[in-house]
């Protein structure tokens, strides 16, 4: 090794220069047993046994080793994980790459604050009764919803895909905003400001559209301090503020947030939250045809339910006294015209229902009979026949039975005596 | 809702006990009437609320849509 005087002498091979370097490194107490924090990226836990990783932040970062065994590693560093580590740098002379040796690596209990904090709020919020509160009831027919979620996710055109699918084109407002990091739980609460603005009477009638009527806020999963805006008091009052129904839709399994809390529903994703509030327009529609068709049918029958007792009516009036006969016919026709006419005009004409109704049952009718035993006879022109008056023997017939029909001939006729 | 309008789900329960009812049947003719005319209006309004639940996407970044309202309180 040369001392610096010689440097003039001429080019320095590189890999001297970069000894030099590793030397005046080592040497310096600032370099070596150093506590630093950092978050932790490119977590990789080799088959060697080696963990290779990068301390950062928003400053700077550099790569960083535990060799295999030299220090215990806490199983809960993952990717993102706050650490200080107690490490030495060092620089591989090869390569000329410099990075940390780890002798000790601890997490940083940032959560373990936070959750305090989280504590002590559903602790305020139950007291002030908001947890007891009666939740807002989701409208069956969300009319224009409002989704605060961060702009361009996974999650929202998740939401959108399954929007589409249950009711295609159905009117909604997304509001973009961060939903992680510093800037998240300030956006959030604006974005929810921005909501009850949309769902006042006056500003839907400006803008041309109905008011708000359902309100999601959430975003997909994440690392419990990715979410933590939804644990933040200020979203928690802010999703109280609303005065139409707002769901919580953070992506998380087991973890409940103050938003779950507080929110009119819960739901365990952004794609649930959709599953849950936006009905299948197919299926409602169907229902709706599915009552329209019974509402007719109903009412056809009771109709024709009213015009039997007008029949029964009309063959005791037959017999009854000729005093009063006139008038109880009078008011029986007029009765009896008014079904007809309130059948015409409320049913038949709106419906074709009916009219298939209608032809079933006289269908339905005669053939009842059939199954009973009982045989229909036509001429083979397709006359019924009701009477032997007019056969002749040798013509051809048809004989109808509930499961067919036979063709048959006259062999001859007999008619009952005093029959008309 | 404030006004006297029946919510599509409280439309939707009115409409199950009149179709119920004549389903039952034994009414007048007044009645029946009465009960069609009734269940026939609250299925109209039914059908065409969900007409109105169509509409546009409107998507905005924050910024934008709170100087939207801003403008429009102007």
């Amino acid at each position: 090794m040369t001392g610096s005087g010689q440097v003039t002498t001429g080019p320095l091979p590189i890999g001297q220069f970069v000894q030099l370097i590793k030397q005046t490194v080592s040497h310096d107490p600032l370099f070596r047993n150093q506590a630093l924090k950092g978050e932790v990226t490119q977590w990789k836990q080799y088959a060697s046994g080696h963990t290779y990783f990068s301390l950062r932040d928003q400053d700077g970062q550099m790569s960083a080793v535990i060799w295999k065994g030299k220090c215990p590693i806490d199983p809960s560093i993952k990717e993102g994980s706050e650490v200080v580590v107690i490490a030495t740098l060092d620089l591989y002379v090869k390569r000329g790459n410099i990075q940390l040796v780890v002798q000790r690596i601890e997490p940083v209990n940032v959560l373990g604050e936070l959750e305090k904090a989280k504590r002590l709020l559903i602790e305020d919020l139950k007291q002030e009764g908001e947890l007891d509160r009666n939740r807002l009831p989701i409208p069956a027919v969300p009319k224009h919803i409002a989704i605060v979620t961060g702009a361009g996710s996974a999650a929202l055109s998740d939401m959108h895909r399954l929007i589409d699918n249950r009711w295609p084109g159905l009117r909604r407002t997304v509001i973009g905003v961060l939903v992680q990091g510093p800037r998240a739980p300030q956006e959030i609460v604006r974005g929810l400001a921005v909501t009850r603005s949309l769902a006042t009477e006056k500003t839907a009638k400006e803008r041309g559209e109905p008011p708000v009527d359902l309100v999601i806020v959430g975003r997909g999963g994440g690392s419990p301090e990715d979410l933590w805006a939804f644990n933040l008091e200020s979203v928690a009052r802010a999703i109280l503020a609303s005065p139409v129904p707002v769901v919580s839709a953070v992506g998380h399994e087991s973890d409940v947030l103050v938003s779950d809390l507080v929110a009119d529903l819960r739901a365990s994703t952004p794609s649930d939250a959709i599953e849950r509030v936006v009905p299948s327009r197919n299926e409602m529609e169907f229902l709706l045809d599915e009552m329209d068709e019974r509402l007719k049918v109903a009412s056809r029958r009771q109709l024709i339910d009213c015009r039997q007792k007008i029949t029964v009516l009309h063959s005791r009036l037959r017999v009854a006294p000729l005093a009063g006969l006139n008038r109880a016919k009078g008011e029986m026709m007029r009765i009896a015209s008014r079904i007809d006419r309130a059948a015409r005009q409320t049913l038949s004409v709106q419906s074709n229902a009916l009219a298939r109704y209608e032809a079933s049952l006289a269908a339905v009718h005669p053939q009842r009979v059939l199954e009973r035993g009982y045989s229909m006879t036509q001429t083979a022109e397709g006359a019924v026949l009701s009477s032997v008056e007019g056969l002749q023997s040798g013509q051809d017939i048809i004989l109808h039975f509930a499961d067919g029909s036979a063709d048959a001939q006259i062999l001859k006729t007999q008619k009952i005596e005093g029959t008309k | 809702m404030t006004d006297e309008q029946p919510t599509y789900t409280e439309a939707v329960l009115r409409l199950e006990t009149i179709v119920s009812t004549l389903e039952r049947g034994g009414m007048g003719l007044d009645e029946t009437l009465k009960l069609y005319e009734e269940g026939a209006d609250l299925l109209k309004r039914c059908k065409s609320e969900l007409a109105t639940a169509e509409g546009k996407l409107n998507e905005l970044q924050l910024d934008e849509i709170e100087s939207e309202l801003k403008a429009e309180k102007q």
